[in-house]
């Protein structure tokens, strides 16, 4: 590709004289109403045939699932166990090395290392936070699961950015290497790890070892896909200048297309760590220790100390990803212009900091400091107060409760009620052809023909109407999701007051474990699926204004200035000149908020929205596996329709380009 | 330059503040618990979800404790916890709501999990309605009293049936298949998890309004609500028993719950690896109503699991007696 095509490319996406949206919608709409006509005419009587569906799937998946067992559990396994084995032996290793450094140091030392890497690397208003969260640790008594959790996610993080990382720059530079990666990574994000759950606990056992791995495969996507971005994101004629100036392939990697995708990259860790501490509750049921345990069982014998781990949880979250978000900025090799005196004060500070944590340590042991903070804690008054405000909100006298209960009625009875019947009892045809021709109007025929696959492996796993009802409930909170994340994400990107507000509520609710902030809304609107929904787009929002601000922001200032310079107002500046460039990052929030409303099914079908959610959830806890994982397929076979049918144009268009 | 002062005043004002945490936290601190373990080692007991669970595993752990054992608590979930015995990574789950498929493969066939016998307690799963309602409607005694009155229990999500609250999923339940085989007008309404479902049912209680709910003895919760049982048929025509012949199959469980024995299971390592703790273990066996108390310490009053344990142990120093053998 030439310098010339590639300046050319921005122009042919200035929208054309008559957008796609003119011819189709009216399509569109025709097709749903077609679709409302059979809905009407022929409701239930024709659900999907049990002839079609292929039952024995489930006992054969249910066999392979003993058989493994069978194999692991014998006294000689074979290599292939060993190998697995060996590898969750290190990993169990690696976490509990860190975790027993950490009691070593003994908490003083601990402290005094956390704050002091922070100050001398990044800046001291985070050295006070990293301080701050330290105490409220020590205050609400979980000392000891905060550092069980931060030893898991050191881990955890440190693997999935060691396999991402490189993952993400060859997907950057290959665009076959990323269309063959795509799918599996949606599949890692989609696929509820309760369904694979079992089977990582059979080849890996229980405890640290399967808690890191099971967060990786969390974890690793967001590394690559953000990497990948940031490659793409750095100019072509820079490339292309290296390459002219004879750099080798590993040079312009190493020297220009990293450096320059700083800021994405630094995007990359910060959203690897926020996604490996919201799988912090499911690492907690297969032996991860730490907060993830408070945050589980407190649910079922003291909700108030279930919202204290998530607190604690949340806590972390923001230390990390403020502290090394601050390190990053003030090591930027770029703003930092360092003289010698100034090297030479550096390196004075680090001595001292090393002197510092020598000291802490030395000190804690002359003390006989305990590894674990093990002195007075604020925890049962926290307790107290924590159980009273939820005491206000169970009960149904107050008047928050008279507003919450009539809504949430509303909604499910003249929103969700109608919408799911719509779905489950169309007749199959009538919804599988229409569904496929939507598609096909809105974004062209390959991914129509994906949507056809997706929904007929559906169908033959005998999961039809169940999954009907749950692409009603995620159309519902992907649309709410969508139009709440753009909007605020647009904000945020133009305010940098908005920003400043948003940052804070987007790392609590991505952190927060669902199930912490979900139960309150149980007890407020207390009919089944809208919890689940509440808890699908507050999960999905914060990623959403993230992608979409970011990408605003990374727009080119002189493309910005140079619109302002024809006499563009700051409207048309925004929907014109920003929206238009930044579209790939904005398509990519939505996309993200699709895959991330269908990660949270399992969770809310934990607070009732039933469907796939709940089948997967039973698919581990009772010993279903095939159940699980057919559940699983359908809820990934939904998250890849959605997300073809929504990304099928700009990807069509990119192709054409290309 | 008044940027950069800021910046090293604020460095300054750090270091100090961590020094006079060090030296703050060391004063409180010093608190070295040595602990004392004499040949038994260490043992891994298994908590999990309910409070009943709890029960169990913080009285052991208390008495295994007077016998000089450290006690490691694991929380993993009710099956993967069998794969976490064969690897002796758990020793003991003391309360196991009858995992027959489980029993079949990891203690029949692969020999990685033994058998524990009963640890006293019975369960019972049930379909349960608050008191007054059953006050208001005593035909609701039976489950022939539903029939006919199903819209009694309508809620904003089961239309024009009545609303049948589901349990957790991971819990032993068959009510979409009892609904069906009693041919019930019940929508089966699943709200998910035990917290979340006790949220609903107990909005409603608070309310006084009908409901009636998957629910189960021993349970605190039971100290504290008022709730009565809807007797169901025993056995009918074409019922199966659960795990006699219909083990597998769920299409076929039809009959009603049963009274369900809870079983200790053990970690086949931590049975043949002559830990003292494991005969008292063994021995381990108390009631309903000892659990009940203590889950109720633990989860109604929000004692500290240990201390609620220890409570306990204090008040009962008989059994104990009999579990340590003297």
């Amino acid at each position: 590709m030439s310098a010339a095509t590639d300046y050319a490319a921005p122009a042919a996406t200035i929208p054309a004289a008559h957008p796609w949206w003119r011819g189709r919608v009216g399509l569109v709409v025709g097709v749903a109403l077609a679709m409302l006509v059979g809905y009407l005419g022929w409701k239930s009587t024709l659900p999907w045939s049990n002839r079609l569906v292929w039952n024995s799937l489930t006992s054969y998946l249910d066999r392979f699932q003993t058989w493994l067992s069978d194999s692991r559990n014998t006294p000689h396994p074979n290599f292939v166990f060993a190998i697995f084995n060996g590898f969750a032996t290190f990993l169990d290793n690696l976490v509990s090395w860190f975790t027993t450094f950490f009691e070593k140091l003994t908490w003083v030392g601990t402290v005094a290392l956390g704050t002091l890497v922070v100050l001398r690397f990044g800046r001291w208003q985070q050295a006070v936070g990293v301080l701050a969260a330290f105490a409220s640790f020590a205050l609400m008594g979980l000392w000891e699961q905060s550092v069980q959790t931060f030893a898991l996610i050191f881990a955890a993080v440190g693997l999935s950015l060691v396999v991402g990382m490189p993952l993400g720059v060859i997907a950057g530079r290959s665009d076959r290497f990323l269309r063959f990666l795509t799918p599996l990574l949606d599949a890692a994000q989609i696929v509820p790890a309760f369904a694979y759950l079992m089977p990582v606990v059979i080849l890996f056992s229980v405890g640290p070892g399967a808690a890191v791995l099971t967060t990786m495969i969390y974890a690793i996507p967001p590394a690559i896909r953000i990497t990948a971005l940031g490659i793409r994101g750095v100019p072509v004629n820079t490339v292309e200048a290296a390459a002219a100036m004879g750099s080798t392939r590993w040079q312009t990697v190493a020297k220009v297309q990293l450096p320059l995708a700083r800021r994405m990259l630094l995007l990359a860790v910060n959203q690897t760590i926020l996604f490996a501490l919201s799988m912090v509750v499911i690492a907690g049921l297969i032996g991860g220790a730490g907060l993830g345990d408070v945050v589980t069982s407190g649910l079922y014998s003291n909700p108030a100390l279930a919202i204290l781990g998530g607190v604690a949880i949340v806590i972390m979250a923001i230390a990390l990803d403020r502290s090394t978000e601050s390190m990053a900025n003030r090591t930027d090799p770029a703003r930092r212009h360092l003289t010698d005196d100034k090297k030479l004060r550096l390196r004075l500070f680090t001595l001292a900091s090393v002197a510092g944590v020598g000291l802490a340590v030395g000190l804690g042991h002359a003390f006989g400091a305990g590894g674990i903070y093990s002195g007075r804690t604020a925890q049962d008054w926290l307790l107290r107060s924590v159980q009273k405000g939820l005491d206000y909100v169970q009960n149904p006298s107050t008047w928050i409760f008279h507003i919450t209960e009539p809504t949430g009625n509303f909604i499910v009875q003249r929103g969700l009620e109608p919408l799911t019947n719509f779905f489950v009892e169309t007749p199959w045809p009538v919804m599988f052809v229409g569904i496929v021709a939507i598609a096909f109007l809105v974004s062209g025929l390959r991914p129509a023909a994906i949507t056809a696959i997706m929904f007929a492996t559906i169908g033959v796993t005998g999961e039809w109407a169940t999954s009907m009802g749950t692409l009603s409930q995620v159309l519902i909170a992907t649309l709410i999701t969508i139009g709440v994340g753009v909007a605020l994400g647009v904000w945020a990107a133009e305010s940098r007051i908005v920003d400043r507000i948003l940052r804070p509520i987007n790392d609590v609710l991505q952190t927060l474990p669902q199930l912490v902030y979900i139960i309150p809304f149980i007890y407020l609107m207390p009919v089944s699926q809208v919890p689940g929904i509440v808890a699908s787009v507050l999960y999905a929002v914060p990623v959403v204004i993230r992608l979409v601000a970011s990408g605003l922001r990374e727009v080119s200032p002189d493309t910005v200035e140079a619109a302002g310079a024809f006499g563009a107002t700051r409207r048309q500046v925004l929907l014109k000149v920003k929206i238009p460039l930044a579209r790939d990052a904005i398509m990519l929030g939505v996309n993200q908020g699709i895959i991330m409303v269908l990660a949270v099914v399992v969770i809310a079908g934990l607070v009732g929205s039933g469907g796939l959610g709940y089948e997967v959830a039973q698919g581990l806890q009772r010993n279903a596996f095939g159940l699980g994982v057919v559940a699983s397929v359908a809820i990934l076979a939904l998250g890849i329709a959605l997300d073809r049918t929504t990304r099928g144009r700009a990807r069509a268009r990119r192709e054409r380009a290309l | 330059m008044s940027d950069r002062f800021r910046v090293r005043r604020g460095r300054a004002i750090v270091a100090a503040a961590l020094a006079l945490v060090v030296v703050a936290g060391l004063a409180a601190a010093g608190t070295a618990t040595a602990r004392t373990t004499k040949s038994c080692g260490t043992v891994t007991l298994n908590e999990q979800a309910w409070a009943g669970s709890t029960a169990n595993t913080y009285v052991a752990k208390a008495v295994l404790q007077k016998i000089g054992c450290k006690v490691n608590i694991t929380k993993i979930t009710e099956i993967p916890v069998y794969q976490a015995m064969a690897d002796g990574k758990t020793d003991a789950v003391l309360e196991d709501w009858q995992h027959v498929a489980q029993y079949k493969q990891y203690i029949t066939k692969q020999h990685t999990v033994v058998m524990g016998g009963p640890n006293g307690v019975t369960g019972h799963i049930g379909w349960y309605i608050p008191t007054y309602l059953m006050q208001q409607y005593p035909q609701f005694k039976t489950w022939q009293g539903l029939k006919g009155k199903e819209t009694v229990f309508k809620s904003p999500e089961s239309g024009s049936q009545g609303m049948f609250l589901g349990g957790d999923p991971s819990y032993v339940q068959k009510d979409k298949q009892l609904i069906q085989a009693l041919g019930l007008n019940f929508k089966f309404v699943s709200v998910g998890a035990e917290p979340a479902q006790v949220a609903r049912w107990t909005q409603l209680y608070k309310q006084k309004k009908p409901v009636i709910f998957y629910w189960y003895t021993p349970q605190y919760l039971n100290l504290q609500y008022k709730l009565s049982e809807v007797q169901l048929p025993k056995r009918f025509k074409g019922c199966l028993d659960d795990f006699a012949t219909g083990g597998g199959s769920v299409a076929k469980y039809k009959c009603a719950y049963d009274h369900i024995v809870l079983n200790k299971v053990f970690s086949s390592k931590f049975a043949k690896g002559g830990s003292p703790a494991f005969p008292i273990l063994k021995r381990f066996s108390w009631t309903n109503k000892d659990q009940e108390l203590v889950a109720k310490y633990i989860a109604g009053d929000h004692l500290n699991s240990d201390k609620a344990a220890q409570k306990w142990v204090a008040a009962n120093q008989a059994k104990v007696n009999k579990w340590l053998g003297k």
